[in-house]
């Protein structure tokens, strides 16, 4: 089983990435960060590390080669959370939403585009998505609506697909870099670290739920 | 002097195989040094049933050369030259591979991520991505033909620069090599004839085959050996355990079958039957569970053979040995001359 796991040098990607190389898979993953991406897939056994954007499509057309053929599997990891501390959308910089939408809305469905045009019988798809795509907080305006464009484009996806899964999974808060630069100064050790969100997700890649919008802790809940 | 960091002289590189001056593979040299006692003894390979008693198994690596180097040329026409070293793991074998780029006899790191470069008879090879650092690439054979048949027609063995021309494949093939697979001969087994094994046989020694696939070999830097192909059948896992039970020696030929072995070893230094891929590393600390000795070539001081020789042999032996081939004009490398590692296990 051969897949793409994007956003793959720290938090939820690389714990990700772990678990997977554990249950056999072969990965192409990549991260902007060239040297951080080297030093998170040394040692991990199947796994080729691609440096790059995925706002890039010259950087998207080489992840999907360097996966082969069929892919059996798309994690759309990667994320921006945009400027910080986060601001409100009555001043949020247009500029700076754009290039959100570009890689939390637009890569995605990119990198799903060259996967459905190789696979589209097998692969499953798996947009990492967040509560901030239904919940109204304030100060995610940028982040939220993104990922909630990118939860509708996961359940038409499924919809106009109907040999693919396609699943929008919110991994719940985690002790994440992204967490911290949402939170900036805050103490966020009481969030889970994201090795308690990949149970769910791997319920989603393994398991053969409909299409649809998940939640990772709701689908498998760690033994107390 | 400490046996890891000495310079090897020139002179001392064995430039091409014996049968170029009309020698038999075993008319090498064959240094045996034995844990036991701390002794190094001079002889020569085709005496190597000397050493050896009734009930002892060799066990040998079945595995065959592959011509693994093709010629590659860049769209601006440079020339380099592609070296296949393993499919990549849990690909197809026939397209997907982990490659190395030389120009000359160094390496060429300054290929891009998507570059196609053009193969003999209408071949190309898109390389993919790196791997396992800058040396190594992810790459796409797009061929013509099967891989096998490919490159039996435009492949040529892999060659360093020491070794002043080009031979034959057959030249790189151990006498009991039966399963193509290794991009770099294992070639500790070269310098066996029929002849000698057969003498070894009647002597009462038995012969038993693993299987473990070469990669390109490591030498140029101090990196960890990745992961290669290997296969220890049910059948040689019995034998060792038989042989360990009845106190006769397993002797590994060549750190290939150390690696295959070890690979399936428990502490205690019996064995099961395994195959698929391993990432085993020997260390003096690791040290080895099942292999009481091990015949081989001479490598080189950067080389991570030797951190496995170390283990083998221990830092003072390995030393001695080292020193005494040196003073004697031992010859390096895959046509150079050998030794036998005795009481390795023993040791602890």
């Amino acid at each position: 089983m051969q897949g793409i796991v994007t956003g793959a040098s720290r938090g939820l990607g690389l714990a990700l990435t772990r678990a997977l190389v554990e249950r056999g898979w072969q990965l192409v993953v990549d991260a902007r960060d060239g040297a951080a991406l080297e030093r998170a897939v040394a040692g991990l056994e199947g796994v080729v590390g691609l440096a790059g954007d995925v706002a890039d499509p010259e950087h998207r057309r080489r992840l999907v080669e360097a996966a082969g053929e069929p892919i059996d599997l798309l994690v759309n990891n990667a994320s921006l959370l945009g400027p910080t501390p986060l601001p409100a959308l009555a001043a949020y910089p247009l500029e700076e939403l754009r290039r959100v939408y570009e890689v939390n809305v637009f890569a995605p469905l990119a990198l799903a585009q060259l996967v459905l045009s190789r696979s589209a019988e097998t692969a499953r798809i798996v947009n990492v998505s967040s509560d901030a795509a239904v919940e109204a907080y304030e100060g995610w305006g940028g982040y939220g609506s993104s990922k909630a464009a990118l939860a509708q484009i996961t359940a038409i996806l499924g919809a106009e697909n109907p040999g693919l899964r396609a699943y929008a999974v919110d991994p719940g808060d985690m002790r994440t870099q992204m967490q911290q630069d949402a939170f900036p100064g805050e103490d966020i050790s009481d969030r889970p670290p994201p090795e308690e969100s990949v149970p769910g997700l791997l319920a989603l890649v393994e398991g053969n739920l409909p299409s649809g919008a998940y939640r990772a802790r709701e689908l498998v809940r760690a033994p107390a | 002097m400490s046996a890891p960091a000495f310079d090897l002289p020139a002179r001392l590189e064995a430039r091409e195989p014996g049968e170029a001056r009309g020698l038999a593979r075993d008319d090498v040299r064959l240094l045996v040094a034995n844990r036991l006692d701390g002794k190094v003894v001079h002889s020569r390979f085709r005496d190597l049933p000397q050493f050896l008693a009734p009930g002892d198994l060799l066990v040998v690596n079945t595995s065959a050369t592959l011509p693994a180097a093709l010629p590659a040329t860049r769209a601006d026409g440079t020339a380099l030259e592609l070296r296949l070293s393993t499919p990549a793991p849990g690909r197809d074998p026939e397209r997907f591979w982990i490659v190395e780029l030389r120009s000359g006899d160094a390496l060429f790191a300054a290929v891009e991520v998507a570059e196609r470069l053009a193969l003999p008879g209408n071949a190309t090879v898109r390389i993919l991505a790196p791997y396992a650092g800058v040396r190594l690439w992810l790459a796409r054979l797009d061929l013509p033909q099967p891989l096998g048949a490919y490159l039996s027609e435009h492949g040529h063995p892999i060659r360093y620069r020491y070794v002043a021309r080009s031979w034959p494949l057959s030249v790189y093939q151990n006498v009991y090599a039966v399963e193509p697979g290794s991009a770099e001969m294992a070639s500790a087994g070269r310098p066996f004839t029929t002849e000698l094994i057969t003498r070894l046989v009647a002597g009462g020694v038995l012969v038993t085959p693993v299987t473990l696939h070469t990669g390109v070999s490591s030498q140029e830097r101090h990196e960890r050996p990745y992961p290669e192909r290997y296969r220890v059948p049910e059948q040689t896992a019995r034998l060792v355990n038989a042989v360990r039970a009845w106190g006769g020696r397993v002797i590994a030929t060549g750190t290939t079958v150390v690696r295959a072995l070890e690979t399936v070893a428990r502490p205690d230094g019996s064995v099961t039957a395994g195959a698929g891929w391993t990432n085993l590393v020997v260390t003096p600390e690791r040290g080895l569970w099942t292999i009481n000795g091990l015949l081989t070539g001479l490598h080189e001081s950067e080389s991570s053979h030797l951190d496995l020789l170390r283990a083998a042999t221990g830092e003072e032996l390995l030393a001695r040995s080292y020193g005494e081939a040196i003073d004697r004009g031992y010859r390096w490398h895959e046509f150079g001359d050998s030794q036998l590692i005795l009481g390795v296990k023993e040791q602890g």
